[in-house]
């Protein structure tokens, strides 16, 4: 760390998101601005003071004929990403400082979940990256249902989800992301904490019709904890959130094909 | 006199869980293994009442009693033998002589096909780690349903 310290920095800013306290300095100030700009929803300047985690970023200034430049992102003293494009090296901050955020969050738990809100009742659809949270979100959106996020459900106590509606990052060619806002999908904006009504889990699978069955809840609440991230260093408030979600909640599971029947079917049960 | 050796009873585990009641289910948290468990409620009612004093035919009998009609030794030792083997009690048991050498499916069959229908079960899973939460498992990891592989096939809870 001390190595790291003695390198120039430009630029410093602190915030607070969830109760959680970080800093981030780069060497540029023009880098700085853009990771500002990457920061979790809610996140609000803090002062300087202790934190939980620093972030370094190295992003090597010009490059110089013949000479390799590489953007060097650290949290703390360790090596994050180490990375010739810029791009993915803010990606790489955006999705660390979420999960640090997503674990560390103080009286929230963080379940990786698309979620958004149905006649005053929210929809959580549990699943890791890649397994179509986004897609289904989208085509929720188009339905008419309000957006509270494609990434994560915010769980407060009283097992009520919080809006976290960053863009929706639509996976485009190559794996990257492409940031949309929902308005693009005719979503509207969440406003306030819902109770949970029902939670889907689902996997794409081609050709398949949407016919979930019906899940026991703790078997539901096994579904949201596979997905929940402080599940290791907080289990009994994941536990306890996870059965007042389940309180009221109804939980489905099953394979879907086309998002947009998937979506239709789930409006219905959730009407 | 000689004194005769009374063999202790299934006693529930209770040091190093998190224990959550969900209707008639039961979620557990294994603090030593981050593994979380869902005890049906057939398989939480056993669970409940093992106190270390009381038999698998105590055991049964107290079900019988509670739920009106017939349940047999067979069935509380198909919920005590998932039991220990999930490390959700205090020592492993051991079916008595007469039972030892019953097959599993053999136990099913007598426990009949009415109670079936509602047969101890325990469901576990890893707690993932916060990465893992994130993202899809690979070829070969541990998984529990398709959901967390990244091929979307779980065979044998190993993703394909």
């Amino acid at each position: 760390m001390r190595k790291l310290d003695r390198l120039g920095w430009a630029e410093a800013i602190t915030f607070e998101s969830f109760g959680v306290r970080f800093r981030v300095r780069a060497d540029d100030a023009a880098a700085l601005a853009r990771l500002a700009g990457l920061l979790p929803p809610g996140s609000s300047p803090a002062p300087c003071g202790e934190v939980e985690r620093l972030y370094s970023v190295r992003t090597g200034g010009e490059a110089r004929r013949g000479l390799r430049r590489f953007k060097l992102l650290y949290a703390d003293d360790a090596l994050v990403a180490r990375t010739a494009e810029a791009e993915e090296l803010f990606e790489r901050f955006e999705s660390d400082l979420q999960l640090a955020v997503a674990e560390s969050a103080r009286g929230r738990v963080f379940v990786h979940a698309g979620v958004v809100g149905w006649r005053g009742r929210a929809v959580l659809l549990p699943g890791r990256s890649f397994a179509g949270k986004t897609t289904l979100t989208a085509e929720l959106l188009r339905a008419g249902a309000s957006y509270y996020s494609d990434e994560f459900a915010v769980l407060d106590a009283r097992g009520r989800v919080h809006p976290y509606a960053k863009p929706l990052a639509v996976r485009v060619e190559g794996g990257r992301q492409r940031k949309v806002a929902p308005g693009e999908f005719g979503g509207c904006a969440a406003c306030g904490p819902l109770p949970v009504g029902l939670v889907v889990v689902s996997e794409f699978r081609e050709g398949a019709r949407f016919r979930p069955r019906v899940l026991s809840k703790g078997l539901g609440s096994l579904a949201l904890l596979a997905n929940a991230i402080p599940a290791r260093r907080r289990p009994a408030a994941v536990l306890e959130t996870l059965a007042r979600v389940a309180d009221g909640a109804t939980f489905l599971r099953g394979a879907r094909g086309e998002a947009a029947e998937a979506a239709r079917r789930i409006l219905e049960t959730a009407s | 006199m000689r004194k005769r050796m009374v063999e202790p009873g299934p006693l529930a585990r209770a040091e190093g869980l998190v224990v959550r009641e969900l209707g008639g289910e039961v979620l557990v948290y294994d603090l030593g293994t981050h593994t979380a468990l869902c005890l049906n409620a057939a398989a939480a009612a056993v669970w409940r009442l093992c106190d270390g004093r009381r038999t698998a035919a105590d055991i049964a009998r107290a079900l019988a009693a509670a739920a009106g009609g017939d349940v047999s030794e067979e069935f509380v030792w198909l919920a005590l033998e998932r039991l220990g083997r999930e490390g959700l009690l205090a020592a492993r048991v051991r079916r008595p002589s007469p039972l030892a050498c019953v097959s599993r499916r053999e136990m099913m069959r007598r426990v009949g096909l009415a109670a079936a229908l509602a047969l101890p079960a325990v469901v576990a899973i890893v707690a993932p780690t916060p990465a893992q939460a994130a993202s899809l498992l690979g070829s070969g990891a541990g998984c529990s349903d398709g959901a967390q592989c990244q091929s979307g096939i779980c065979n044998g809870g190993q993703c394909v």
